[in-house]
C-alpha cells in the first residue's frame, strides 16, 4: 500500500474528527421545578400488565412566572443506579444528548401547572430492573429547561421494580426441542446408512 | 502394489475439470458446480458460511437480548469469549477427525451436532443459558479446518492457495452477513406483530435451519476425494493411513507452527473479536439504530469477499519474485499496518471517520489471514492437517485472550479496548521475524550457507524405516514442487537426482 492514500485517509479522518459543537444542554443546569409522584401496586410490577399512575404539578415555592416558557412535558421511565451497574449502555451523563439514563418515553403532553395525571401500562419491551419516573419540561424550541422526578437527588427513595416478560412461548419451546432432536437423530440415521452401504459394497 | 494400481485405474473417471496424476483439479472455475471438485468447493464454503452466521447471530441482536435476559456487560463479554473458545480445541480435533474419517463425515457430523445449540438459543432465559448456547454454537467454527482440508484434497498445488483462500474468505463472510441478516429478520418478525423479546427468539430459527440444511447437503452431495470417499479408499489401499502420534509429534515440535498460531490469533482472532463487539460499539457510541449498526458491522465481515482471497493471492505473487522471504515480509507488513489502523479506530471520534477507518482496517486484517495460510502449507508436509488445526485454534485463542483482557465488563471503554487491541496486534506480529526456513531463509536472513534443500527439510519428518517402506513419497513430490519458494533471484538450484538424501 503506497503512502499517498494513507496521507489522504489521515487528512480525511482528522477533518471528520473535528466535530462541530451545537447547543449542549447539561442536566445539572436544569431547574427541578416539578413535583412528581408515582402510584403503583405493591411488590414487583409485571411488564405488559401493571400500570403506573403518574401525577405532577409545579412546585409552589418557585416564584410566579417561572413557567412562562414551559410548553411541553415529556414523561420518561429511567433506570435507577443499581440497574446501571456494569451496563455502560445505561450510563448517566450530564450532557443530555449523551445521557442514557431514561430510555423509555412514557408520554408527551402540553404543559399545565397542576391537575396532571397519566396512567401508563408498562410496555412489553421494558427490561427487568429498578426504575423511577422523570418529567422533562421543554420550551417552544423543544429544548429541556427543567425537570421533576419521583425520587430524590441521590435516586434512592420511591424506586420501583419491574419484571420483564420472558418472550418465550410454549410453541417456540416445543419447536426448538423437536428440531434439535431431529437434527441429532438424523445424524445417527446417516451413520447407520453409511455403515450399511459400506457393508453392502464389500 | 501393482494390483492396487489396476484397481485404482478401474475407478478412474472422466472429470469435467482438467486433473493431475492424483486426480486433483488443476484449474479452479468458480461458476462451475461440477462434481466432485467444484461441488466440494461450493458445499464447503456454504456450510462454513452457515456456521459463521450462527456463531455471530447473537451480537447484532445483543441490544435486545441484553434487556430480555437482564445481562450485564460482564455477562455479554463472557458469552462472546465462550463463543470463540470452543473452536480452539474443536479445530485441532477436526484436523484429526478429517485424517481418520474424511472431511465429508467429519464436517456434516459437527454441523448437525451444533445445530441444536442454535435452535435452543430461542429458549435461553438467563446469562448462564445464553453463555452455554453461544459456547456450543461456537464449536461449529471448527469447520474451517475441514474446509481447508477438503480443498487440499481436491485441488492441486498451483490452485490450492486460491481454493483455500476463497473458501476461507467466503465462509468468513458469514460473520458479516449475519450482522445484516439477523436485524432484518428481527424487524420483519417484529413488524408482523411479535413483541421484541419474542421476535429475536423466532429469528434464531433462520440460522439454525440454514445450518442443518447445509449439513444434509454436504452429506448427500459431497465426496471426500476425487476418486471416492475415505472408507472406500482405505479399503482398497489407495490411501496410506498415517500414524497419528507421529503426525502429532512432528506438528508439535515445529516452532514455526507455534509462531503462526500466535500471529493468526492477532489477525483472525481480532476479526472474530470485532465481529462480536462492533455492532454494539456503533449502537452505543454513536446512537445509530439497530439496523444501521448491523449494516456498519456487516461491512467489516463482508470485506472478506475479496480481502482474504486477496491476501492469499498477494502471498503467491510475492513468492514468485521473492520466494518464502517475500511471503513472510508481506505477512508482517500487512498485519502490522492492520494493527496501526486498529489503534486509530479506537481514537476516531466521529461516525463517518470510524466507518472509514474500520473498512480499511478490515482489508488489512483479513488479508493478513489469507497471507498466513500462504505460509502454513510449507511448514510441514506430513502434519499439514494438524499444523492447520493448530494455527486455526491459535486464531480462536487470540479471540478469547483479546476479549478477556479488553472487552469484558466495564474496565475499559470499548474505544480504549480497540486501541489497546491494536497495540497488542503490533507486538504479537513481531515473532514472524523469528520464522526461518533453512532452505529459503527468513525475514532478515537468507537461506543457510550449508546449502540445505527442500528435501532435507521435509525428509526430517520421516524415519529411516518409514523411508524404506516408501511412505515418504508424497512429501518428496511436494519438496520438489516447493523449490518455487526460492524466488526468482536464485536460478534453478541443483535438485538431487535420487530419492534418499545423503544425511
Amino acid at each position: 500500500m503506497a503512502s499517498t492514500p494513507a496521507i489522504f485517509l489521515a487528512t480525511l479522518v482528522i477533518c471528520c474528527s473535528l466535530s462541530s459543537s451545537h447547543a449542549e444542554i447539561l442536566f445539572s443546569s436544569l431547574k427541578k421545578s416539578l413535583e412528581v409522584t408515582v402510584k403503583h401496586r405493591a411488590g414487583v410490577l409485571m411488564a405488559g400488565e401493571d400500570t403506573l399512575e403518574i401525577d405532577w404539578f409545579l412546585n409552589k415555592t418557585f416564584p410566579a412566572g417561572t413557567d412562562s416558557a414551559y410548553k411541553t412535558i415529556k414523561l420518561k421511565l429511567c433506570y435507577a443506579p443499581i440497574s446501571q451497574k456494569d451496563r455502560a449502555w445505561r450510563k448517566t451523563e450530564d450532557h443530555l444528548k449523551k445521557d442514557k439514563t431514561c430510555q423509555f418515553e412514557v408520554d408527551s403532553t402540553p404543559y399545565k401547572s397542576s391537575n396532571n395525571k397519566f396512567n401508563w401500562t408498562i410496555e412489553r419491551d421494558v427490561p427487568t430492573g429498578t426504575f423511577f419516573v422523570r418529567a422533562y419540561i421543554l420550551n417552544g424550541d423543544g429544548h429541556e429547561i427543567g425537570y421533576g422526578q419521583n425520587t430524590d437527588d441521590k435516586k434512592v427513595n420511591n424506586l420501583f421494580d419491574i419484571q420483564a416478560i420472558s418472550g418465550r412461548h410454549a410453541t417456540l419451546d416445543i419447536c426448538s426441542v423437536v428440531f434439535s432432536a431431529f437434527a441429532v437423530v438424523s445424524l445417527f440415521g446417516f451413520f447407520y446408512m453409511e455403515k450399511r452401504n459400506a457393508k453392502a459394497s464389500k | 502394489m501393482e494390483n492396487m494400481d489396476l484397481e485404482s485405474k478401474s475407478v478412474h473417471r472422466d472429470f469435467v475439470l482438467p486433473v493431475d496424476s492424483e486426480d486433483k483439479a488443476t484449474k479452479f472455475r468458480v461458476y462451475s458446480v461440477s462434481a466432485p471438485h467444484m461441488r466440494a468447493f461450493h458445499l464447503s464454503w456454504i456450510s462454513f458460511f452457515a456456521c459463521f452466521v450462527s456463531t455471530f447471530a447473537a451480537p447484532p441482536l445483543v441490544p435486545i437480548i441484553r434487556d430480555n435476559l437482564d445481562l450485564t456487560a460482564t455477562d455479554i463479554g463472557n458469552a462472546g469469549i465462550a463463543a470463540v473458545s470452543g473452536a480452539v480445541f474443536g479445530r485441532i480435533a477436526m484436523g484429526i477427525a478429517c485424517d481418520l474419517f474424511g472431511s465429508r463425515l467429519a464436517s456434516s457430523a459437527l454441523i448437525l451436532l451444533t445445530a441444536p445449540a442454535v435452535f435452543l438459543t430461542s429458549i435461553a432465559n438467563s446469562a448462564v443459558s445464553f453463555l452455554l448456547v453461544r459456547f456450543f454454537t461456537g464449536f461449529s467454527l471448527a469447520t474451517f479446518v475441514s474446509t481447508q482440508f477438503w480443498m487440499s484434497s481436491m485441488f492441486s498445488a498451483k490452485v490450492v492457495g486460491t481454493a483455500n483462500g476463497i473458501a476461507g474468505g467466503w465462509g468468513n463472510l458469514g460473520g458479516g452477513a449475519t450482522q445484516l441478516i439477523m436485524p432484518l429478520v428481527f424487524s420483519l418478525i417484529h413488524k408482523i406483530g411479535a413483541t421484541p423479546f419474542t421476535a429475536w427468539r423466532i429469528a434464531f430459527f433462520i440460522p439454525a435451519l440454514f445450518q442443518a440444511l447445509s449439513a444434509y447437503a454436504v452429506f448427500f452431495f459431497g465426496q471426500d476425494m476425487p476418486d471416492g470417499d475415505y472408507a472406500k479408499l482405505h479399503k482398497s489401499g489407495e490411501k496410506h493411513k498415517d500414524n497419528i502420534s507421529d503426525v502429532l509429534y512432528h506438528a508439535v515440535t515445529n516452532y514455526r507452527g507455534w509462531i503462526l498460531a500466535l500471529t493468526y490469533g492477532y489477525c483472525f482472532g481480532v476479526e472474530l473479536t470485532v465481529d462480536n463487539i462492533i455492532a454494539q460499539y456503533f449502537f452505543d457510541r454513536f446512537n445509530v439504530n439497530l439496523h444501521t449498526a448491523g449494516i456498519i458491522a456487516a461491512s467489516f465481515g463482508l470485506a472478506n469477499l475479496f480481502s482474504r482471497p486477496g491476501g492469499g493471492t498477494l502471498s503467491d505473487i510475492m513468492a514468485k519474485r521473492f520466494g518464502m522471504r517475500g511471503r513472510l515480509w508481506a505477512l508482517w507488513i500487512m498485519q502490522t499496518l492492520g494493527g496501526l489502523l486498529c489503534v486509530l479506530l479506537g481514537k476516531v471520534e466521529s461516525l463517518s471517520g470510524s466507518i472509514a477507518v474500520m473498512l480499511v482496517f478490515s482489508v488489512f486484517c483479513q488479508a493478513a489471514c489469507g497471507l498466513t495460510f500462504g505460509v502454513v502449507p510449507f511448514v510441514s508436509r506430513r502434519s499439514l492437517g494438524i499444523i492447520s488445526g493448530m494455527t486455526g485454534g491459535g486464531g480462536n485463542i487470540g479471540a478469547v485472550l483479546t476479549q478477556v483482557i479488553f472487552f469484558r465488563g466495564t474496565r475499559y471503554s470499548t474505544e480504549t479496548g480497540i486501541t489497546y487491541m491494536g497495540i497488542m496486534i503490533i507486538c504479537c506480529t513481531l515473532p514472524i521475524m523469528f520464522i526461518y526456513f533453512p532452505q529459503w531463509g527468513g525475514m532478515f536472513y537468507g537461506p543457510s550457507s550449508k546449502g540445505l534443500t527442500e528435501e532435507d527439510y521435509y525428509m526430517k519428518e520421516w524415519s529411516l524405516k518409514e523411508k524404506e517402506n516408501g511412505f515418504h513419497q508424497s512429501s518428496m513430490k511436494f519438496a520438489g514442487n516447493s523449490t518455487s519458494e526460492r524466488g526468482k533471484k536464485v536460478e534453478s538450484a541443483p535438485t538431487p537426482i535420487d530419492g534418499t538424501p545423503n544425511t
